[in-house]
């Protein structure tokens, strides 16, 4: 599905990422997880095409999708729900969404895709027509993840989904991402939070200075020595 | 008699209220989707004022042609210049803050060029003036004098604020382009075309600059040098906060109606230095302009 190989990217002279190989299988969630500036979120932008990939490949359902315009890669299916509040403040709810879906724009079928959106948060359906900038943190999370189903996506990636939320909405927001996982969505799970990632997950990847230092399946990460140390606290 | 002043006063500023609303606009788009101040929307105010002239005067097109003409060429000009002169630089992307200054700078260029450009047609060395949009005697509401041609302006003025305001708050396009200036990196990540959308606000900002020249020209003398009548959108942009549309509007409205006060009450030679009184009463009794943002400083 998705195939990240010998992936470098760097900022100015500092070397962000060196080498980065991932994959995510067509049915898979799959997490990485690394510590605050391991370059975790530098690989999903490199993904999405909004940092310059150096060196490597992104292939997506076999094509290669290294360096694309961002436009085209979420016309392809790679969408990526960002970390923190990256919303439209001053549009309403519903154009929020509505913008989710703009490369989906020409067909007629946005109304069910946003029917189906406000039936998986109803709260949405509720805020309608409030200005994005007024809701709660959580609602601005669920906002982000409703707009990036409307774009109709094949891949949805998450970046740190967990920062800033309650332990409620944090468990809250997994069972979404279950959900969606269940209907056919593969995903790629940035975190922080190693506990509850490696628990949603089949397979995990672990960051560190920006190269995988360490890969497997998710029981077995969660499982090993070394992980237990560094990131899921002894 | 001095009703009658004061009336005759506040229609003829609405006029020219509304010129300087639709200059203000332009300059307001691109500053809130780019954070760029477009030194150069005083030129095209009059690359449109002697494109209006050229189409009308030397071509002999019929008025309404002209009047869809110069928008639609006013907008591949500013399209073009975002693509082939912002966008080459800010793909070179040294860094931020330096990007921004170049940027801004690259405006003043566009600016020089296009009053090298318009000199250098013979064409615009004699001093010229568009012949009014529409003839015919004035209308008298009551003992008020309205011209027909003002009247036409008010009205083309009115169309296209409307317009620019139906587009920006109900359609899907317009909508991406808000979504854009509030947040680019969310809308690249929803798919929203930024570059492409940056450039249409260029076509936009340089179409509404156009049609202000075109409805400036009947008033004015042409000169290479009339873009400077950007000095008064800028007061009415500043007036009106920066960076809200209705605040253009009421901005220009505003400074028109206090420049004819003062012209008719006080003298004629005061007029020059109204918007800087406004601008200043304003900035100090309400430092974020009537519908600004709250007030913060910024580092160019």
């Amino acid at each position: 599905m998705l195939e990240v190989s010998g992936l470098s990217a760097a900022y100015g002279a500092v070397a962000a990422l060196e080498d980065v190989h991932l994959r995510v299988a067509g049915d898979q969630v799959v997490c990485l997880l690394g510590a605050n500036g391991a370059g975790k979120t530098t690989t999903l932008n490199c993904i999405s095409g909004i940092v310059p990939v150096r060196r490597g490949r992104v292939l997506f359902e076999g094509e290669d999708v290294t360096n694309r315009l961002p436009e085209q890669i979420v016309r392809r299916g790679v969408v990526q729900v960002p970390e923190g509040r990256e919303i439209f403040p001053r549009l309403s709810v519903e154009d929020n969404l509505r913008l989710g879906g703009w490369t989906q724009r020409r067909h007629r079928s946005w109304r069910d895709d946003l029917a189906r959106v406000h039936d998986l948060f109803p709260r949405l359906r509720e805020r309608a027509h409030q200005p994005a900038g007024t809701l709660s943190g959580g609602e601005q999370q669920m906002l982000m993840v409703g707009r990036a189903l409307m774009a109709r996506p094949r891949l949805l990636m998450f970046d740190e989904p967990s920062l800033g939320l309650s332990p409620l909405l944090v468990r809250q927001l997994f069972a979404i991402i279950a959900r969606i996982h269940r209907a056919g969505l593969p995903i790629l799970l940035v975190e922080q939070n190693a506990r509850i990632a490696l628990a949603a997950s089949a397979y995990g990847y672990i960051l560190e200075n920006g190269e995988i230092t360490l890969h497997g399946p998710a029981d077995r990460l969660a499982a090993d020595a070394r992980v237990r140390h560094a990131y899921l606290g002894g | 008699m001095l009703m009658l002043k004061l009336l005759q006063a506040a229609a003829s500023g609405v006029v020219t209220g509304c010129i300087y609303a639709m200059i203000a606009l332009s300059v307001v788009i691109i500053y809130k989707a780019t954070e760029i101040v477009n030194f150069a929307g005083g030129e095209l105010v009059m690359v449109g004022a002697w494109l209006g002239l050229l189409l009308v005067g030397y071509f002999g097109l019929p008025r309404p042609v002209m009047l869809l003409a110069v928008p639609v060429v006013l907008f591949v000009l500013g399209a073009a210049f975002d693509r082939l002169a912002l966008g080459r630089i800010a793909r070179r992307r040294p860094s931020r803050r330096l990007e921004h200054a170049t940027l801004v700078v690259a405006t003043i260029g566009l600016s020089n060029l296009l009053k090298g450009a318009v000199r250098g047609i013979p064409y615009t060395q004699e001093v010229r003036r568009l012949p009014p949009l529409i003839g015919g005697a004035p209308i008298f509401v009551g003992d008020v004098v309205l011209e027909r041609q003002d009247l036409a302006i008010v009205a083309l003025a009115a169309v296209v604020m409307l317009a620019l305001w139906a587009f920006f708050r109900y359609t899907l396009p317009g909508k991406a382009l808000r979504a854009t200036s509030q947040n680019a990196r969310a809308a690249a990540l929803v798919g929203i075309p930024v570059a492409g959308m940056r450039m249409s606000v260029w076509g936009l900002a340089a179409s509404l600059s156009g049609l202000a020249g075109v409805m400036l020209a009947p008033k004015l003398l042409l000169t290479p040098d009339m873009g400077d009548v950007v000095t008064l959108a800028f007061a009415a942009a500043i007036i009106g906060g920066f960076t809200s549309l209705p605040g253009c509007v009421v901005g220009g409205a505003i400074l028109g109606i206090m420049q004819n006060l003062v012209g008719t009450f006080i003298a004629p030679q005061a007029i020059a230095v109204t918007p800087f009184f406004v601008i200043m009463l304003v900035l100090l009794l309400r430092p974020q302009g009537l519908f600004g943002d709250t007030v913060g400083v910024r580092r160019v």
